[in-house]
């Protein structure tokens, strides 16, 4: 199945709300907007709110968008827009009925024997990233993956590193984030490589956008580059406990943020992003693996495809911490809720538990379970042919078959998806294998991966840009304070391997 | 009519009214009770929500809605503490806050009600807090503990930017350092210098004790 640009789903999403609801949902985000206003720590973007019709005050920082503003914003923002790919058999069409599957991230990797976190290795980071553009179901890259960072390399130059490794060893399309200026030496690296990519809003949830979100987004925009629009909210906490004021202030923020980037430039490409997660009353902590995320996800979905533009679903982090019942149902769950009910994009793979960990094991079974939603989403095919009267009429009653039919031998292979790490062995056969599991058979396709695949490389140009962009990280990183002379000295030390920059 | 307005007090915070907080430590004020009386009330209710808390029969939004209820009555009981010119018994006085870059409060928030339950008396200077703003922070309040929150590996180095400051001037060695997050580790907390790091909420608050010896 070519699964490589995406899953596209062949039936209507799932409904959740009323069209009575959706509406009330809307007005209450539109009051929200006008009455509650957003605080916008960024005084360009509040003169420029204020020239097109906001009620601004400065001294506050809040911004009062008007209804008849965000309506315009949301006409002229796509209702899908192609994301170029380095490889163009790769490129997306992000929007409509497609669902695409992204990496998500983790903070550190895994000890895959005791399943503990521990710091990754410049090595591992760049494996992670082969495994990632091998599996076919990954169709993009999200910002700060697979790692936030990996040895040796200080926290103000993982976002540029990650950047860098992504580009190097995978040939997808690529999204960044944005911390300390990241994003200026992402633009530069894209466009010296000649890629696009994908920048990011972030939003400080309740109704917050600090002056660093707003920074990237103009220096996106303005690149004519695409936006993603994150929200971030904590159901209880930094949101209503419940899902509907959820829903009104997940959307109230990352529509002003769609606003904003309208203004900025008009029909820029916006990937607006539902990123909501219940709290754990006991710890504080988001309950990533919660079900109430999923219902709050579908909703979502059906609200934005009523406003026309394409959405982002709630990361699929685990709360489990190694891969497991429970991290399976935790993953089956968003993933299928996003294939079913509209989703646009998912960030999916990789993540072992919450964003603090990611594994290339996880990866390949992620992979084998998004195949599975994937096919799921393609539907029933209903033909003359597949259908098969004129089969069944054949074989007829028992003692008839069907396995040595023709149409069986063309029609198994378009309706079975073939997983490649589930078990489906009998009792015996399975003892004969030593009983292996589903980690063993993604253990063995990780290693397969990692002896066989070679990315398309950059070429020496391309790699000599991307490296030149590294060292003005680097200066402008130590200028600022942020890299100590010892942090420096170590970092050199890493790099000083003859494999450099892939271990 | 002293006890009643005490345990009516007491049971404003364990109710999470800030409204009857404030209105009993009025009339607590008023009727010229003790203001180590009222505090001590109020100490004891948000340490029962604490042990609550700790126990899993409470969560969150008990553990900060009591936590709102006493910050209602405290400054009232404060303002009579500072006319009468009296004393106070606490366990310690702490400066908290997120640091700069760092927008997250949730945890932040959660030590700083526990430390009130184990009897500290604490600043919460908020999220985004500058290194400036904890010096001024800590001139000013003269805080035993120094305690700061940073989610984010990004800004985790932030917190060993503020005892770089705090050493430069003259200020390290009259406070002990906190430091919290979910990107943190004890290597981490150790590197920068600081005194004490604990995961978790409760545990953060009874560190405290432990670097007061109390």
């Amino acid at each position: 199945m070519g699964f490589t640009r995406g899953f596209t789903r062949r039936f209507p999403p799932l409904r959740v709300l009323s069209e009575e609801q959706v509406e009330e949902i809307h007005r209450g985000t539109l009051q929200v907007l006008w009455s509650t206003g957003v605080h916008v720590e960024h005084e360009r973007a509040l003169k420029l709110f204020e020239q097109h019709g906001c009620r601004v005050d400065h001294d506050a920082m809040r911004v009062r968008i008007p209804p008849g503003l965000v309506e315009d914003c949301l006409r002229k923002a796509p209702s899908s827009f192609p994301a170029p790919a380095r490889d163009p058999n790769k490129t997306l069409m992000i929007g409509g009925n497609t669902l695409c599957l992204a990496v998500a991230p983790g903070h550190k990797t895994v000890d895959p024997t005791t399943w503990e976190p521990r710091e990754a290795t410049r090595k591992e980071n760049y494996d992670a990233v082969r495994v990632l553009d091998a599996l076919p179901t990954v169709h993009f890259f999200s910002p700060y993956t697979p790692y936030f960072g990996f040895e040796g390399v200080p926290s103000c130059m993982a976002m540029p590193e990650s950047l860098a490794a992504r580009i190097r060893c995978s040939t997808k399309f690529q999204c960044v984030g944005f911390s300390n200026d990241s994003e200026v030496f992402a633009i530069d690296m894209a466009k010296a490589v000649g890629i696009e990519i994908l920048g990011t809003c972030a939003w400080a949830p309740p109704l917050a956008l600090y002056r660093d979100a707003v920074e990237s987004t103009f220096r996106i925009v303005e690149a004519g580059f695409c936006l993603r629009v994150v929200g971030g909210q904590v159901m209880g906490g930094t949101a209503t406990a419940s899902i509907a004021g959820a829903i009104v202030t997940n959307n109230a923020e990352v529509i002003a943020g769609l606003v904003l980037a309208q203004l900025i430039r008009p029909g820029t490409r916006v990937l607006v992003k539902d990123f909501t997660a219940p709290m754990n009353m006991a710890s504080g902590a988001p309950a990533f693996g919660g079900i109430e995320i999923s219902i709050h996800n579908a909703a979502c979905n059906q609200m934005w495809q009523w406003y026309g533009v394409p959405l982002d679903n709630t990361t699929a982090y685990p709360n489990a911490k190694v891969p497991d019942f429970q991290s399976a149902c935790e993953k089956a769950m968003r993933v299928m809720n996003a294939g079913i009910s509209g989703g646009n994009t998912l960030l999916f793979h990789g993540s072992v538990h919450g964003e603090l960990t990611h594994h290339p094991l996880q990866s390949v079974l992620d992979d084998d379970l998004a195949g599975m939603v994937g096919r799921f989403m393609e539907g029933v095919t209903v033909s003359t042919e597949s259908l098969g009267i004129d089969v069944i009429e054949k074989v007829g009653p028992v003692p008839g078959h069907f396995m040595s039919s023709p149409h069986t031998r063309k029609w198994w292979k378009l309706e079975q998806y073939l997983p490649t790490t589930a078990d489906r062995l009998t009792y015996p056969e399975w003892i004969a294998t030593g009983k292996r599991t589903c980690l063993d058979y993604a253990r063995e396709r990780m290693e397969e991966i990692l002896t066989n695949h070679k990315p398309t490389p950059l070429t020496p140009s391309q790699e000599d840009e991307v490296e030149r962009v590294l060292e003005e990280a680097r200066a402008y990183y130590q200028k600022q304070g942020l890299i100590t002379d010892d942090e420096m000295r170590y970092y050199r030390e890493t790099m000083k391997s003859p494999n450099y920059p892939f271990e | 009519m002293s006890s009643d307005i005490l345990a009516n007090l007491k049971q404003a915070i364990l109710d999470y009214d800030p409204d009857a907080a404030a209105e009993w430590a009025t009339k607590g004020v008023e009727q010229g009770i003790n203001p180590a009386e009222m505090l001590a009330a109020m100490t004891d209710a948000i340490r029962r929500i604490g042990d609550g808390f700790n126990c899993g029969d409470l969560f969150l939004p008990d553990l900060v809605g009591g936590a709102d209820a006493m910050g209602a009555a405290t400054p009232i009981i404060q303002e009579e503490v500072r006319r009468l010119g009296a004393k106070t018994d606490s366990t310690g006085t702490v400066v908290i806050g997120t640091v700069f870059g760092d927008i997250h409060t949730i945890g932040k928030t959660m030590v700083a009600t526990l430390l009130q339950a184990e009897g500290f008396i604490v600043h919460d200077v908020g999220i985004n807090v500058t290194a400036d703003e904890f010096i001024e922070s800590v001139r000013t309040h003269n805080p035993d503990i120094l305690a700061m929150s940073a989610l984010m590996t990004m800004t985790a180095t932030e917190q060993r930017k503020v005892i770089e400051r705090l050493k430069d001037e003259g200020l390290r060695d009259s406070v002990k350092i906190m430091v919290g997050g979910g990107a943190l580790t004890q290597e981490f907390a150790d590197s920068i210098g600081a005194d004490g790091y604990d995961p978790t909420a409760p545990g953060a608050a009874k560190l405290a004790r432990r670097l007061l010896g109390r």
